[in-house]
């Protein structure tokens, strides 16, 4: 409910139009000097009570009849708003003038009634605008009210589309690397048992962290990178030594934000389109940077350089790569950046640009100190 | 010999333990457990030094029965190396002085680090008991060891294990022999914890494990640094000289 709706605001801004209104007729009064026959206070008095009178009123009507108020149709309107307003005008004046019993001035006395007819005959016109005006302004704050709830709506929606979206593409990320791992041990079982209980160790480990981290979007650069790491001594186990992996982050970007499992993608695309196709001296370097606000992930490998399918999108290498793609989209809308090219020596390049950002509080972690 | 008891109330888990204890010299399987009421009886029964306990276990859980194995009824209490497939429970373990957190699926390599612990703790706990002193050489004073999560592992790490320490701005690094591992921490939070006898800060960024220091070496540009024994060179602040210097003449 809005502020002004409130009794004591509401009726309180009805008696200060009322004060406004006396104002202007006490100043108007003195300008042609009638104001010799009655008082600033008696004015104030008069015009404040009746406005007060009317914001008694109309707060009732919001606080009985709003829902009436804003749906009435014209039906309604005529058959029932009508005579209530020409009802209410009567009743309010009736209460006024049992008020003033000494107004009009300057006038002979009158009988109770005589002087109702009398007031009404001034001011049945005024109390009907007083009485249509309220109606209108509260059937606009139905409206405003019906808007700010839908739009409301449409905002937890697209929040809602967004996470289930994110969600959706995290989801598409783990088995396609647990199934590729899964294999591996299966096929590491027939030729050395230590090597695949190690990787199943490894792979263990590795779902724990995802597990663990459930549903959370963005985590600190330092768990993605441990991830990464974790991730690269595995591949390093299925590559046997092929390939050297250089890490490089600034420390002061370890507590920085980043989707969570960006960056496995780009590297198990980088191991399955690069790297896996050379015998010797393969070489993966991930780099973390810091330009001005802006934190710059690129990923450059060594292989056979770019194909012609690697950059429409087609074809299994999309899957990863559009992944990462889409959800940078979806968390950062157009302030990030992201690019494929293909360097010397058919070394590829990927580079993630995204705002930088930080956690408010650090994660709890697990450290005891003891004997 | 170490007497040692298995207690896991699954059959290919407690396979697993004996087959791979097997090749574990020192360590002699003398029961198996599979609830908690049969593992507190075989404890009783057989007096063993070493008991691999799992946390989940039908009657009671792993901690339950580590409490009534620490009351006091049996003395000594065996040592306990944890096995189980939940990470949530290592702080209490490490609390309750457990030698080890073994997540399952854990490899050979792991289990062996494990006992290789178990057989340094009783080994030094024998020696204590020979030489009647039972209180540790800093009196509780300083941090033996440390408890992380690191790679999606649970690591009790001696103090002992550590060669250096580095600072990465709101992180700290710690080198181990292999391993490095990154934790939330503040060098000065560290360097309070840790036994000054045993490391040395040496740069701001820095700290060093004694043990592990072969040489300071004055460099062609005039700077010092610290060798470790496994050839590993830190370099080390003017200001921090001294106090290795003093180190080394001492030793």
């Amino acid at each position: 409910m809005p502020s002004f709706l409130h009794p004591v605001t509401f009726v309180g801004a009805f008696t200060l139009l009322g004060m406004l209104f006396a104002l202007q007729e006490w100043v108007s009064l003195r300008s042609w000097n009638n104001h010799i026959l009655v008082t600033l206070k008696m004015v104030m008095a008069a015009w404040c009570v009746h406005y007060f009178l009317w914001g008694v009123i109309c707060w009732m009507l919001w606080w009985r009849l709003r829902q009436q108020i804003q749906k009435a149709g014209w039906f309604s309107i005529v058959a029932h708003f009508l005579p209530l307003s020409v009802a209410l005008s009567v009743l309010e004046e009736i209460i006024w003038v049992s008020i003033f019993p000494q107004l009009p001035l300057g006038l002979p006395r009158m009988a109770f009634w005589h002087r109702v007819a009398f007031h009404l005959d001034a001011d049945l016109m005024d109390n009907l605008v007083i009485f249509w005006t309220g109606f209108l302004l509260l059937r606009g704050v139905g409206y405003y009210q019906l808007y700010r709830e839908k739009e409301y709506a449409t905002v937890q929606l697209e929040t809602q589309f967004a996470n289930a979206q994110l969600r959706a593409l995290r989801m598409q990320l783990n088995p396609h690397f647990l199934f590729n791992t899964m294999n591996s041990i299966s096929s590491l079982m027939q030729t050395d048992i230590a090597a695949a209980d190690k990787m199943l160790e490894q792979l263990c480990s590795l779902l724990r962290i995802t597990l663990e981290r459930g549903d959370v979007q963005l985590i600190p650069l330092s768990d993605e990178m441990e991830f990464i790491e974790m991730y690269l001594a595995m591949q390093d186990r299925r590559f046997t030594g092929r390939v050297r992996q250089e890490i490089c982050v600034e420390p002061d970007l370890y507590d920085a934000l980043v989707p969570a499992m960006l960056l496995q993608p780009v590297i198990e695309n980088a191991y399955t389109h690069g790297l896996s196709r050379l015998d010797h001296d393969g070489l993966i370097v991930v780099d973390v940077r810091r330009h001005n606000s802006t934190l710059t992930i690129s990923v450059v490998n060594s292989g056979l350089g770019l194909r012609p399918e690697a950059l429409n999108g087609d074809g299994r290498r999309g899957v990863g790569l559009a992944n990462v793609r889409d959800r940078m989209q979806l968390h950062y809308g157009s302030h990030h950046a992201f690019h494929i090219e293909e360097l010397t020596h058919g070394k590829v390049r990927v580079t993630l640009a995204l705002p930088l950002q930080f956690s408010e509080r650090p994660t709890e972690k697990l450290t005891g100190y003891g004997v | 010999m170490i007497p040692t008891v298995l207690a896991d109330d699954e059959v290919l888990a407690r396979q697993k333990l004996r087959q791979l204890l097997r090749d574990e010299r020192e360590i002699e399987v003398v029961g198996e457990g599979m609830t908690a009421a049969e593992t507190i009886d075989l404890v009783r029964a057989t007096r063993p030094q070493l008991l691999f306990l799992d946390i989940q276990m039908p009657g009671m859980d792993g901690f339950d029965i580590a409490t009534e194995l620490c009351s006091g009824k049996i003395e000594p209490a065996p040592h306990i190396i944890f096995t189980t497939a939940h990470d949530q429970y290592a702080l209490r373990a490490f609390e309750i002085h457990a030698i080890d957190y073994l997540l399952k699926p854990f490899t050979r390599e792991r289990l062996s680090s494990a006992v290789e612990r178990a057989r340094k703790v009783i080994s030094l706990g024998n020696q204590q008991m020979t030489a009647g002193s039972s209180a540790s050489r800093n009196g509780n004073r300083y941090t033996t060891r440390i408890v992380f999560k690191s790679r999606g592992r649970i690591v009790f790490l001696p103090v002992s294990d550590i060669r250096w320490i580095s600072a990465e701005e709101n992180y700290v690094r710690i080198s181990t022999q292999g391993e490095s591992h990154l934790l939330r921490e503040t060098m000065a939070h560290l360097e309070e914890k840790l036994d000054p006898e045993m490391f040395l800060r040496v740069h701001r960024s820095s700290i060093v494990n004694l043990q592990h220091v072969k040489e300071v070496r004055t460099e062609t540009d005039g700077e010092y640094a610290v060798v470790l024994v496994n050839g590993e060179k830190l370099t080390m602040s003017r200001g921090y000289r001294s106090r290795i210097n003093e180190w080394l003449t001492h030793s």
